[in-house]
């Protein structure tokens, strides 16, 4: 057997940083039975055990710093929303991750996402003042005083190409239904919500307090976000620093927009269409029916769920910082999902997170399925349809 | 009495859809033993029913019902007519639930009803009316020995509820174990927070109450007599002092295990390497503060080691059930004198039963290591401890930091367990005999006794209670907690099975209830459990008596003594009316005026056996009237169907099986005879302690009889079944048919 010292100042130290719940767990494992990381093959499926990796910080042992085992969790939080012992496993692993962020040691592909969000105030590289590109040609008024929602749009959104298209439909589904909202511009920054579960406590801060100042200073009381993530940091996360803003995912906001009438779906789908729930949308938010309301509001739409669907859903792998991890081909949890649809004969997944449609339309592609199944956000369904 | 028997047939619950009631009235009238009156009703059990049987008691006389209907298991306060005898045959569970009424097999279920309703006949013709024992001069005191939170709590339920006890104590002051503990774990909400004891609150109920007489430095000289007939001297201070007590609870409670034996786990390393109860009186006496024994260095760092000895095949193999959360509640003390303090528990498992575990929670939110597995080394370096242990959940040799002081929770050792070995007598193990020695802990088998000097009884079979395992006293631990094997005397506490306080209450409590019950019981002359009410005592034929002393022996409850000559003397409140005597004595002279060597004998001597095995084989089997009668019952009412060639006879233990019944059975043509009882062994099941297993060595020696016979010994097998078994028994039916098939034919039949 492996020796290993217990170290009562480590332990004191992570549960110190905000790992508070690290003594409850009794090591049952369940945590390891549920992580996804159990359905594929491969390197990092055979290290990482969340189970273990708490069971070295409950113990203040070595082991946990292991890169492929500390990075690989993607915070999609079954295993917490399984634990009998209510032990918040996020929480702890962000906080193990803490403890070598703050030593300066970081994996080499997180360096230049960290590097990128303390220079350009996003994590892909992109030029602050490119922020807005995605606006050009649309007419987005700016959020004003007499404006009631501040659309605040995911980096991943504003930067990437394919991810654009998102915010475009869901700044069309807004203007169709009548909606006061407006955009801020190129002061605001990343939500800092990634930049938090890698580790980067101090980031997360930094990112976090400039975003409220400014939001503050427009005066912002309600904030419509387009991802996931961000919609957690600001609800759940913003308010410790004493940002307390209305938040609302757009799935909920435009639910309740057809549901008033104010949003009228004029156009059919024939299609076999599913949606995956993202972890940060169901999971961390409870949102489950909103979605699937925009897309029964679609006629002929023909709902099918997925395998693992709801409370269950099998994470995308993005969360966490995993969006951007290198994991072989066959290991990725995006492909199950694909291949899952797939059977059950579906054209189109839709689903309403940006990370999510990267992650899914990149195992989409890299299976070759794209020929007969489309990965879309929920608003690239409905846009068309209204 | 003049019998006046009456046979009443009820047709209700499918019986008469089954069975031809007419015909079987003509075949009865045809017996041996036939009724005065025979009629039938739809529906006996109910109101009307009823009204109709006490009718029939005043109008025509009948002083003895046969009532052909259901088991006998069901409706026996329905059928209750006093001073009359009432003989309950099943016709339902057993015969029209579990056979066929249609077809070729009709006839076959028409046999066993008359069968059944003839047998009952005899045994209501041979039944005969039983006057209770009550002797004046009573006592309905309850004698309680141990005056800890066990003793304490027995003590003052038994008053509440009226009776008159007294309480006896060993050491100067009550309150035992609990006296001496600092704070008790969470018993009420939040169960996070230590508690005060309030045992100094107990005891003051205790002698404040004018019904309870209190005896301390005091220890049972003797104990002799029999429920309701107890006779107590009581040493106190030297002075000998005589009390009389119907009923007994031992709440004497357990010691630690012996610390000196676990060098392996760090005793002897230093002086700061203590057991839990130590390291108790050490926070008791420093009011919290725990301080190392070596040099009063105030303990920053401590290590809990569970499990010290126990569940472990070296030491204790049981669980002591009360260590973990006393663990917990150790370490705990240690985090509220200094909760930067590192503490470590080194465990097993947790066994933090009840709300327990939210101390549990507490503790570990508190910041204590949780180590499991094993200590593999424990030495000293520079005036501190150095632990390694393993650790499975990391899978790990897990090296701890120096600390200040190792605590070993030791586990409990049953009073009744420390003293001399003695085999009781009769027993077949006589090697241990030779094994004279004092021991802590033990394995030895069933029916043991130590000599542990607790109630010093005047009993033939032995001064103490006979152990069940590890020295407990308990006799049958999943159906009757506190029971003995001594009636009337009743274990509760840490003495009768490992526990923690809660559960010392609740076995008190019970206990106390099951002591009363005794008296009640005992002072109308009925049985207690199992075959609670009877009133029947053994009778001995003294003037055929050898002198052999089997039923002194085999009697499971000591309730038979003997005199210098060895005559048996029974003492009929200790009896429970078992029969066990009955099966063991050669000379055939004891009998019950209610169950009888010759009356099961007449019974299965009329049981019609035709004499073409070809078509209408026979067997007859002798069950268990306390698990494989309801086992049968169960397996009509999920109407299993089984076998139509069995013949079922209820007995009241297997350990009343005369083997005069076999050799009857097999010379009149009965092809094989099964002895259905309970599971004996280890996890035994007998309500009478060894039933099944006295059945077993008296069976192993009918090969004689069947010899004899000129038969083959597979035509006699002794079988187990457990009440949960009931969807086996037509398996088991089937099986020995198939087997009594090949072996052929008795060839007794027609003689």
């Amino acid at each position: 057997m492996e020796e290993k010292y217990t170290s009562v100042e480590m332990k004191d130290y992570i549960v110190d940083a905000g790992a508070e719940t690290l003594s409850l767990c009794m090591n049952c494992g369940l945590c390891t039975a549920v992580c996804p990381w159990r359905m594929v093959p491969g390197h990092i499926s055979g290290v990482f055990k969340i189970r273990h990796m708490q069971r070295l910080g409950q113990m203040g042992m070595e082991g946990f710093e292991d890169e492929d085992v500390l990075f690989a969790c993607t915070t999609c939080g079954m295993c917490q929303s399984n634990c009998s012992r209510s032990v918040k496993v996020i929480d702890n692993v962000r906080v193990m991750r803490s403890t070598l962020v703050e030593a300066g040691v970081l994996p080499s592909d997180l360096k230049s996402i960290t590097g990128s969000a303390h220079a350009n105030g996003n994590p892909w590289s992109g030029p602050r003042e490119e922020r807005t590109a995605w606006q050009e040609g649309l007419d987005i008024p700016a959020f004003g005083p007499d404006t009631e929602y501040f659309l605040f749009v995911c980096c991943l959104s504003a930067y990437e190409p394919r991810s654009k298209n998102i915010a475009k439909s869901i700044v069309d589904l807004l203007k169709k239904a009548g909606v006061s909202f407006g955009v801020i511009g190129n002061e605001e920054s990343c939500c800092g919500e990634s930049m938090r579960k890698i580790g980067d406590e101090e980031l997360w801060q930094r990112l976090a307090q400039s975003n409220i100042n400014l939001f503050k200073e427009k005066g912002v009381k309600k904030i419509i976000t387009t991802s996931p993530h961000c919609l957690y940091t600001f609800r759940d996360e913003y308010p410790s620093l004493e940002g307390e803003f209305e938040v609302i995912h757009y799935t909920e906001l435009l639910a309740n927009l057809i549901k008033e009438g104010k949003l009228k779906v004029k156009n059919s789908l024939a299609k076999k269409v599913a949606f995956h729930d993202p972890c940060y949308l169901g999971r961390h938010s409870k949102i489950y029916d909103e979605p699937r309301d925009l897309l029964k509001a679609i006629s002929e739409v023909e709902l099918i769920e997925l395998e693992k669907n709801r409370e269950l859903s099998l994470c995308c792998a993005g969360g966490g910082g995993r969006i951007w991890g290198e994991v072989p081909m066959g290991e990725r949890f995006g492909e199950l999902r694909i291949n899952d649809a797939v059977e059950k004969g579906i054209q189109v997944l839709t689903t309403s997170c940006p990370y999510c449609v990267n992650m899914l339309e990149d195992a989409c592609k890299s299976l070759n399925k794209d020929d007969v199944l489309e990965v879309k956000d929920i608003t690239e369904v409905l846009s068309p349809a209204t | 009495m003049e019998k006046n028997i009456g046979l009443y047939i009820c047709s209700g619950c499918g019986i008469g859809d089954v069975l031809d009631v007419d015909a079987l009235f003509e075949t009865v009238n045809e017996a041996d033993v036939s009724p005065a009156i025979c009629k039938s009703h739809d529906f006996l059990c109910s109101k009307e029913g009823v009204e109709f049987l006490k009718a029939e008691q005043e109008n025509e006389g009948i002083n003895t019902f046969v009532i052909g209907a259901c088991s006998g298991r069901v409706n026996a306060d329905t059928f209750d007519f006093g001073a009359s005898i009432t003989e309950r045959v099943n016709l339902r569970e057993q015969v029209a639930w579990s056979h066929p009424s249609e077809g070729e097999d009709e006839e076959d279920t028409q046999m066993i009803a008359s069968d059944n309703l003839i047998m009952g006949m005899i045994k209501a013709d041979a039944t005969l009316p039983v006057e209770p024992y009550i002797k004046e001069d009573i006592s309905k005191a309850i004698l309680i020995v141990g005056g800890g939170l066990t003793g304490l709590t027995a003590a003052k339920e038994a008053a509440k509820a009226g009776s008159d006890v007294v309480l006896v104590e060993k050491d100067k002051q009550l309150g035992g174990w609990v006296q001496g503990l600092y704070k008790q774990a969470p018993s009420k909400p939040p169960y996070t927070e230590l508690e005060d004891t309030n045992i100094n609150a107990l005891i003051a109920d205790v002698e404040g109450d004018k019904n309870i007489k209190v005896y301390t430095g005091a220890v049972i000289e003797k104990t002799k007599g029999a429920p309701c007939m107890f006779d107590i001297t009581i040493n106190q201070a030297g002075n000998n002092i005589e009390e009389r007590a119907g009923s007994i609870i031992l709440a004497t409670g357990a010691t630690p295990y012996n610390a000196e034996k676990l060098t392996h786990l760090g005793w002897g390393v230093t002086p700061d390497v203590i057991t839990n109860a130590m390291f108790e009186k050490i926070a008791k006496e420093n009011d919290g503060k725990i301080k190392r024994p070596s040099d009063g260095k105030e303990v920053e760092s401590i290590v809990f080691i569970h499990c010290a000895g126990s569940r472990d095949e070296e030491h204790l193999p049981y669980c002591s059930a009360a260590c973990c959360v006393e663990s917990l509640k150790q370490a705990k003390y240690v985090k509220e004198q200094n909760p930067a303090a590192a503490v470590y528990s080194i465990y097993k498992d947790i066994r933090s039963t009840g709300q327990a575990e939210l101390l549990y929670k507490q503790v570990q939110q508190e910041g204590v290591f949780f180590i499991k597995g094993e200590v593999t080394s424990v030495t000293e370096d520079g005036g501190m401890l150095m632990v390694e242990a393993t650790d499975i959940l990391t899978m790990a040799n897990v090296y701890l930091e120096p600390v200040d002081m190792i605590v070993l929770a030791t586990g409990m050792v049953p009073t009744s367990a420390v003293g001399e070995i003695i085999e009781e007598k009769g027993d077949e193990d006589a090697e241990k005999e030779a094994e004279k020695e004092i021991v802590q802990e033990t394995n030895a088998s069933t029916g043991t006794i130590i000599k542990s000097n607790l109630l010093n009884l005047a009993y033939r079979q032995g001064p103490e209670l006979p152990e069940l395992r590890y020295g407990f006293p308990d006799s049958h631990f999943v159906c009757f907690p506190y029971e003995t094997r001594r009636t009337g005397i009743y274990a509760a506490g840490a003495v009768r099975q490992p526990m923690d306080h809660r559960t010392a209450i609740e076995d008190a409590t019970g206990a106390a209830l099951k002591a009363i019950q005794c008296i009640t019981m005992t002072s109308d002359g009925m049985a207690l459990h199992p075959r609670a009410g009877d009133l029947s005592l053994p009778d001995f034929e003294m003037s055929r008596c050898t002198q052999c002393k089997r039923c002194t022996e085999e009697c499971p409850f000591g309730a038979i003594n003997e005199d210098e000559k060895g005559n048996p003397l029974p003492e009929p409140t200790r009896c429970r009316r078992c029969g066990t005597c009955m099966g063991a004595c050669p000379e055939r002279i004891i009998s019950f005026k209610n169950y009888s060597v010759s009356m099961i004998g007449k019974m299965l001597k009329n049981i019609s056996v035709p004499e073409d095995y070809e078509e209408k084989p026979r067997i007859l089997v002798l069950a268990c009237e306390n698990d494989a009668i309801p086992a049968i019952d169960m397996a009509g009412i999920n109407r299993l169907s089984y076998n139509p060639w069995i013949r079922i006879i209820p007995v009241r233990c297997l350990g009343s099986l005369n083997l005069i019944w076999i050799a009857d059975a097999l010379s009149k043509g009965i092809d094989g005879v099964m002895l259905l009882g309970c599971r004996h062994g280890e996890d035994y099941q007998c309500h009478f302690i060894k039933g099944s297993e006295l059945a077993t060595i008296r069976s192993s020696k009918i090969a004689e009889t069947l010899d004899r016979l000129a038969l083959e010994s597979e035509r006699v097998i002794v079988d187990e079944v457990s009440i949960m078994d009931y969807d086996k028994i037509p398996m088991m039916f089937d099986e020995f048919s198939e087997k009594l098939e090949e072996l052929g034919p008795n060839p007794m039949k027609g003689f």
